[in-house]
């Protein structure tokens, strides 16, 4: 807990303080918790909403960064909350799921990032999110509430299935009394909620264009995994919204679905170790090649066949490690979850070590 | 099948009295079990497995059935897939038996890759101007009868399946058996043929001795009594249990729910039966104690009062309560050996622990199950000692049992035996 109340003006200095105690943990869905946080000194924060905080982890001995958006309202100064999503073989987020509970001590950097509001107020807004993405934006519309101001936001949220759309019951509360909110919930398919009144599907051009049909009027802010961010930029762009209007929260600090991977031009030059654990050898993958490839040519054998995604025949397990994989079919989204991935139509995003 | 000559099969056949169980040969030697696999499980339609035994798109299971090989599949679509598990290369099988989670159909020999929906995608090293087409896995005729899979393997299906179809989708919907879960499933294999351990679930003449557990929810006498050697007092209560009858059935009929018996067990290709049964005693579920074992019940299902509605084929047996549901398949694995596959259904959401107790939910078809693989096994070895001879079927409660073994030997003689 906080040693003791701070004065009303003693307020985190982003350049001194680092020091943050856990004050409650939350489950949000069955892999998503929000993780609350104060100063030691229980000094006051002052961010703007949209913005994240760098943490430093130490994880089997290595010093890890990693970015959070906060998702809680800037006008809440005591605390502030980052909502992080369990990722399969994510090393640093199912830490954080696995081991953090209220009173453990932590270091973070912060606030940072940009991703926030444009200045101009009165502006019509689409805050547009997939899986954990709905952090920033989360803490964005928090804000309008608590703020009363007057909003005219459309808030899209798209996940796996209607029982990973995060904070749903909270949004339908704010909707209810926020005037000016309408809220558009995507899951990908109903799994788990039969009765599902809405659409379901990825976000598309005629989806958007029914759900949003003033939409070039709006400033869009979206954030969300990779592919998805990439299909509402296109979306949007075809539509017909302004570049200037298209703000999106940036590769490397957004609270992504996968926070592990780094920026893929810089993967691409770098080389990294991928070991096969069966066989206890290691060798080096550059970014731009594929495991497959690098491990016939290193004599490492691994079944295979069609090498390009389609058979499957090549399907491993990854115990370790981040990759970009663009296969053809030949894996299944739930054994993807299950820590499974192609080789063959796979590049290293970080050393990897393989069930080999 | 008229070009057939008469087979020494057909001595067997003919050997069979009316009203008695069947020649020892019919039951044991190794040439009626393989003709028998051709004219029941390859020429008659069969229950094979239901609709959530493969819930998620990519879900697979391979179903053995003498040298048949089937793979009952969720394609990318939702849909369901029944395919022959032989590849279209040199005929490796494709998939092991059991359950799997394919994204493609691999064959592990020579990688040849099929879509879900069974179509050849990818042929390695067989030439640019290799024609995929016509190269597809051989789709297999199926059925989902309210969430049962059916199939046939004949080119020409008893069509007579239109009246089971009839029965049972309307009575299964309430059940919404397709979106079921099953919630534990068991494979005892009996020391016995086929056509015993069916017979031997057409009749309830062994449950009082038998089947203590059973016999708290089941009524032994809804399969026939003879009113002679009961006790005045045991006639007065089947009496009365008669009358419950008549007035259940009008009861559940005006309700909406189909009840009466309705039977096709002669004189037809396709043998079945099924009816809304009383569940005695607290008359929910077949329990240790009568009573539901989930909480949250099948389907739509609002009621825990619509008895059990039972469903016979002539390789399946199936018991639909509200709370949940027992559904019974038969394979014959050689003569003396068969595979009877039981699975226990509960809603979908219905967790254990929470909604469904999983000993409540199996105790008493577990204990019914090991029970009439024993007395199968008994049966099967009296038949194979010389001293059997075929005995005669009660008249009162082994009836379905003597049009079973009618049923039979017209099967089989209208298949050139």
């Amino acid at each position: 807990m906080p040693a003791a109340r701070a004065a009303l003006h003693d307020v985190w200095n982003p350049e001194e303080d680092d020091a943050l105690v856990c004050l409650d943990v939350q489950q949000e869905t069955h892999d998503v918790k929000t993780f609350t946080f104060a100063s030691r000194e229980g000094k006051r924060f002052v961010f703007k909403a949209g913005q994240y905080f760098l943490f430093d982890l130490e994880h089997n001995g290595d010093a890890e960064n990693r970015c959070y958006s906060i998702s809680s309202s800037p006008h809440r100064t005591n605390a502030f909350s980052v909502t992080v999503k369990r990722v399969p073989g994510g090393k640093i987020s199912n830490w954080l799921h696995d081991t953090l509970v209220p009173g453990a001590t932590i270091k973070a950097n912060g606030p940072l990032g940009h991703f926030v509001r444009p200045e101009t107020s009165g502006r019509k807004l689409l805050l547009l999110s997939g899986g954990s993405g709905i952090t920033p934006v989360m803490s964005i519309l928090r804000e309008l509430a608590d703020s009363c101001e007057p909003a005219d936001v459309v808030f899209m949220h798209a996940g796996r299935t209607p029982q990973d759309l995060i904070f749903r019951d909270e949004l339908a509360c704010i909707a209810r009394r926020l005037k000016g909110l309408r809220l558009h919930f995507l899951p990908e398919t109903v799994a788990g909620e039969p009765s599902w009144p809405g659409l379901t599907g990825r976000i598309s051009k005629d989806y958007m264009r029914l759900a949003v049909p003033d939409i070039t009027e709006r400033t869009v802010m979206c954030c969300g995994p990779a592919p998805f961010m990439a299909a509402a930029r296109t979306i949007a762009a075809e539509l017909g919204v302004p570049g200037a209007n298209y703000l999106e929260e940036s590769f490397d600090a957004a609270v992504i679905d996968e926070p592990e991977i780094p920026a893929v031009q810089e993967a691409a030059a770098r080389v990294f170790q991928v070991t096969f654990s069966k066989q206890a050898r290691s060798i080096d993958v550059s970014g731009d090649q594929s495991v497959l490839s690098c491990a016939k040519k290193s004599g490492v054998r691994i079944p295979s066949s069609c090498a390009n995604g389609v058979c499957g025949t090549c399907k491993s397990k990854l115990t370790s490690g981040t990759v970009d994989m663009n296969h053809n079919g030949g894996i299944r989204q739930r054994e993807i979850d299950a820590g499974f991935f192609l080789p063959c139509c796979s590049k290293p995003l970080s050393d990897l070590v393989i069930e080999r | 099948m008229l070009n057939k000559l008469p087979s020494s099969i057909s001595a067997l056949l003919d050997a069979r009295a009316n009203g008695h169980s069947l020649p020892a040969g019919l039951y044991v030697r190794e040439d009626v079990f393989e003709a028998d696999i051709d004219v029941f499980f390859h020429n008659h339609w069969i229950c094979v497995g239901l609709d959530c035994d493969v819930p998620e798109p990519g879900d697979a299971t391979v179903i053995d059935i003498g040298k048949t090989s089937l793979i009952l599949l969720r394609d990318d679509d939702g849909e369901i897939r029944v395919l022959h598990n032989v590849c279209r290369h040199r005929g490796s099988r494709l998939l092991d038996p059991g359950k799997t989670i394919v994204s493609k159909l691999v064959c592990p020999y020579h990688t040849w890759t099929y879509e879900l929906t069974g179509e050849l995608s990818y042929a390695p090293h067989m030439g640019k101007d290799f024609d995929k087409e016509c190269r597809s896995l051989k789709p297999v005729t199926f059925k989902s009868i309210g969430g049962l899979i059916y199939v046939c393997l004949s080119d020409n299906p008893p069509e007579d399946i239109a009246i089971l179809e009839q029965a049972m989708v309307e009575r299964l919907a309430p059940y919404d058996i397709r979106n079921a879960k099953v919630a534990f499933q068991t494979d005892v294999i009996e020391d016995g043929n086929w056509k015993l351990t069916m017979e031997n679930n057409r009749e309830c003449y062994h449950c009082s001795a038998n089947h203590p557990e059973l016999c708290v929810s089941f009524v032994d006498l809804d399969f026939g009594f003879d009113p002679e050697t009961l006790s005045p007092e045991d006639r007065e209560q089947a009496e009365e249990h008669l009358r419950l009858y008549e007035e259940r059935t009008k009861a559940w009929e005006s309700d909406g729910f189909p009840s009466a018996a309705v039977e096709q067990l002669a004189d037809c290709a396709t043998n079945f039966r099924t009816q809304r049964l009383i569940i005695a005693g607290a008359g929910e579920s077949q329990t240790h104690d009568a009573t539901a074992a989930s909480s949250k019940l099948l389907g739509h299902m609002t009621r825990k009062d619509l008895g059990d509605t039972h469903l016979w084929g002539h390789n399946s047996w199936n018991h639909f309560m509200g709370d949940h549901a027992v559904v019974a398949t038969v394979i014959p694995l050689s003569a003396g050996k068969t595979l009877v596959r039981t699975k226990w259904l509960v809603h979908k959401d219905a967790v254990e622990g929470v909604d469904y107790d999983l000993d409540k939910l199996t105790d008493v078809w577990v204990a019914t199950t090991d029970q009439d693989a024993d007395l199968v096994a008994r049966s099967h070895a009296g038949t194979l000692d010389p001293a059997y001879q075929p005995g005669p079927y009660s008249r009162f409660s082994e009836t379905n049992l003597d049009k079973f073994a009618s049923w039979y030997i017209d099967r089989m003689r209208a298949h050139g035996y």
